[in-house]
């Protein structure tokens, strides 16, 4: 079972995306409220896959998914926003992930079929 | 002007000028006069020996100075000038004549008059130009003149027995010419005789000295005046010497043409100086024009010293804190004390002092011409007071502007952010809890419910988006994150069109220019996409001497007119708002290029770290 650590300020959308996934049948091992404790979990807790939203109230979701890219072994990143991709322009395309899912479209599918594409 | 007062406080004390019937008789009769004595005096020298040069020249001296002091006395009523050369011109003329006449208390008043002319002669030099004697010295020196030619002149006159020479050849009783000749006495005549020569002698050369120490001491326009003045003194040495000589028995003749000639030369040169400043006038009209085009406070001055004639004018700034002058520096300025050969004007204003012009005390004698100067002034002064208030208005409309765009910028930034936050996030959490309900509701549930869950969650999505657009359309997070090239990157690729982006990634610019440039884009990108029909766009950005030109050209068919739609016509207004212009060219059916140009300071490369650009933001 692939294992997600959500990291997102807004608890509503960590709610609601942890019932989701698990519904989808992921495990949810996680949450952070921030980049740094994002980092922080991700080295202890060791997920498959982290679902990064890019504004973060610390460091930005861009900045995060770089320092996660260098640990080791590197989880997979999944970056999430309430924003379009379309708003975050070159930035988003240049950035080294697995991919983006707009928060409203976040489903075990939409996951599934980017680890698919990985 | 209302308002204005002119004060002249070294100006002369004489009464205002008028001019009156009896005196205008009273010159015209002088003038008859004169034209009489002269005509006799020709007539008289014409009996006794044929008329040579000198006796027209010894006319026209006489004639000369009536008629120039008569001019200067209407031209110039207050000054006594006038009527001191007409006073010097009739005694000339009468004591000359008189001498001619063979008849024994006439041919003396003529002789004392003729020696009563050099004490004028030496007043006049000595009064120019106000019209007055200005020191004691000058006071000293006619009263030498004063002292050979009254107490002097009646004793040798007690003495004198006219020689032959002396007196007209009809006459057969020369001796008894003399009417005061009491104790007739060769020998004492002479001794008096001499006597006066000397000092005469000694008062022309005490007036050429003074004259030529006032001439050095003296600049500007009261040096240029005195130059006819210099020459009458000068032209006293030779008469100064001739009478010295005559002691020893030489006669001077043909220098006393010369002589004759400067005498008949200098009432019209000093009536000249004296009219000239009236000339000056005209220079008043260049001073309103080069008042009008505000002058610095160098050229002010240089104008009015122009205008006055004047290289050593002044001009005196009032400060009312400190109650004292002060000249364009700011240096206090001490105001010159009466007599010191410069003459205060002052202007003031509904009786608030201004400024004052510090002038040669000479362009006194030309009050119009300084009142005139003054009133050019005082609309200078002016002009500079309501300029400054306006630009001071200009400079504070354009702060608070600057303020109110700035504050606009940071309102919209916030809204977005609250919209993002706030009510994009629960719709967010709302999809995610329909989509959860829709998975655990499973594929056999009941197709109604199934549905309506559907169709909320649709319903939900729109919201969303509509949400994102409203936000978007308030300001677009982009362009506070990554900067305009970034913002306009996104833009373009939501445009149906090609749209091909050339501008410097890192440049970031101030948050409400990048905005106002943003929306330029945004909106021309708009409208292409509904109107232009357009294959390709370029955008380009670019910041040069002080302007970000951002520059949007399209090859679809034209036409736009920023005067109709309100989509042009609110961004000239956006980029306006940062004194910015907007340019517009759409020619029919080939294609639109908008192109904006905002000034701003030089763009700062981005940071090299996105988390340092982050620090500080609010979350996503």
């Amino acid at each position: 079972m692939t294992t997600i650590l959500i990291v997102d300020d807004h608890a509503a959308f960590r709610v609601q995306a942890r019932a989701l996934l698990v519904a989808e049948g992921f495990s949810v091992i996680g949450e952070a409220v921030d980049g740094t404790s994002g980092l922080e979990a991700a080295r202890t807790l060791r997920p498959d896959l982290v679902l990064l939203d890019i504004g973060l109230p610390d460091v930005e979701g861009f900045e995060v998914a770089r320092e996660l890219a260098v640990s080791g072994p590197p989880p997979l990143v999944v970056l999430t926003s309430s924003r379009e991709a379309s708003e975050y322009g070159p930035r988003l395309t240049s950035s080294r992930v697995l991919g983006f899912i707009p928060k409203d479209e976040l489903s075990g599918a939409a996951i599934r079929a980017l680890v698919r594409l990985a | 002007m209302p308002g204005t007062r002119v004060r002249t406080p070294l100006a002369s004390t004489l009464s205002t000028p008028m001019t009156t019937t009896t005196s205008t008789w009273g010159r015209a009769l002088l003038l008859i006069a004169a034209g009489a004595l002269g005509t006799g005096m020709l007539v008289g020298h014409a009996q006794l020996v044929p008329l040579d040069l000198g006796n027209v020249l010894e006319v026209l001296v006489g004639w000369s100075f009536v008629a120039c002091g008569v001019l200067l006395w209407v031209r110039r009523p207050a000054n006594r000038l006038g009527r001191l050369m007409t006073l010097v011109g009739m005694l000339w003329l009468l004591g000359r004549t008189m001498t001619l006449v063979p008849d024994p208390a006439v041919f003396t008043v003529g002789i004392w008059l003729t020696d009563l002319w050099a004490a004028a002669f030496a007043l006049f030099l000595l009064a120019f130009p106000a019209g007055r004697l200005s020191s004691r010295a000058d006071r000293a020196i006619v009263g030498i003149f004063l002292f050979v030619v009254v107490p002097l002149e009646l004793l040798w006159l007690l003495f004198w027995v006219p020689a032959a020479s002396s007196c007209p050849p009809s006459v057969a009783s020369c001796g008894r010419l003399n009417a005061l000749a009491i104790v007739p006495d060769v020998s004492a005549a002479h001794v008096v005789d001499t006597l006066q020569r000397i000092g005469f002698a000694i008062g022309t050369a005490l007036l050429v000295i003074t004259l030529g120490r006032r001439w050095l001491r003296s600049s500007g326009p009261a040096r240029r005046q005195m130059v006819p003045v210099l020459v009458g003194a000068l032209a006293l040495l030779p008469q100064a010497a001739s009478w010295l000589l005559f002691i020893v028995g030489i006669r001077l003749a043909p220098l006393q043409d010369l002589v004759f000639l400067a005498q008949v030369a200098i009432p019209m040169a000093v009536v000249a100086v004296m009219l000239q400043a009236r000339m000056a006038r005209a220079a008043v009209a260049d001073l309103v024009v080069e008042l009008g085009q505000t002058p610095t406070p160098a050229r002010l001055r240089d104008a009015l010293a122009n205008a006055l004639g004047d290289p050593s004018l002044q001009v005196a700034y009032w400060a009312p804190i400190g109650d004292r002058f002060v000249d364009a520096a700011g240096e206090v300025m001490e105001l010159p004390e009466d007599g010191a050969g410069q003459a205060v004007t002052m202007l003031e204003r509904n009786g608030v002092r201004e400024a004052a012009i510090i002038h040669d005390a000479i362009l006194l004698e030309e009050p119009g011409l300084i009142a005139s100067v003054a009133s050019a002034m005082r609309l200078a002064v002016e002009n500079d007071r309501l300029t400054a208030a306006v630009q001071a208005q200009l400079t504070e409309v354009r702060a608070s502007r600057a303020r109110i765009v700035a504050a606009g910028a940071a309102e919209r930034q916030r809204i977005e952010r609250d919209l993002h936050d706030g009510a994009q996030q629960r719709i967010v959490a709302l999809t995610l809890a329909l989509r959860l309900a829709r998975t655990r509701l499973g594929d056999d549930a009941d197709p109604a419910v199934k549905l309506s869950l559907e169709q909320a969650s649709d319903e939900a999505k729109a919201a969303l988006s509509e949400l994102r657009e409203l936000a978007r359309g308030i300001h677009p997070q982009i362009l506070t994150e990554a900067g305009l090239h970034a913002a306009i990157e996104s833009l373009a690729v939501r445009t149906p069109a090609v749209v091909s982006v050339d501008m410097d990634p890192d440049a970031r610019f101030d948050p409400a220019v990048e905005a106002i440039a943003y929306f330029v884009v945004s909106e021309s990108l708009a409208n292409i996409a509904k109107y232009a029909e357009a294959g390709a766009v370029g955008v380009r950005a670019g910041w040069q001497d002080g302007i970000l030109t951002v520059e949007i050209a399209d090859d679809g068919r034209g036409g736009a007119d920023p005067r109709t739609g309100t989509g042009l016509r609110g961004l000239l207004d956006r980029v306006s708002a940062v004194d910015g212009t907007l340019e517009v060219i759409s020619p029919q059916g080939a294609g639109t290029r908008i192109v904006a140009r905002i000034p701003t300071p030089a763009p700062t490369p981005a940071p090299t770290s996105v988390a340092d650009r982050m620090i500080g933001r609010v979350a996503t």
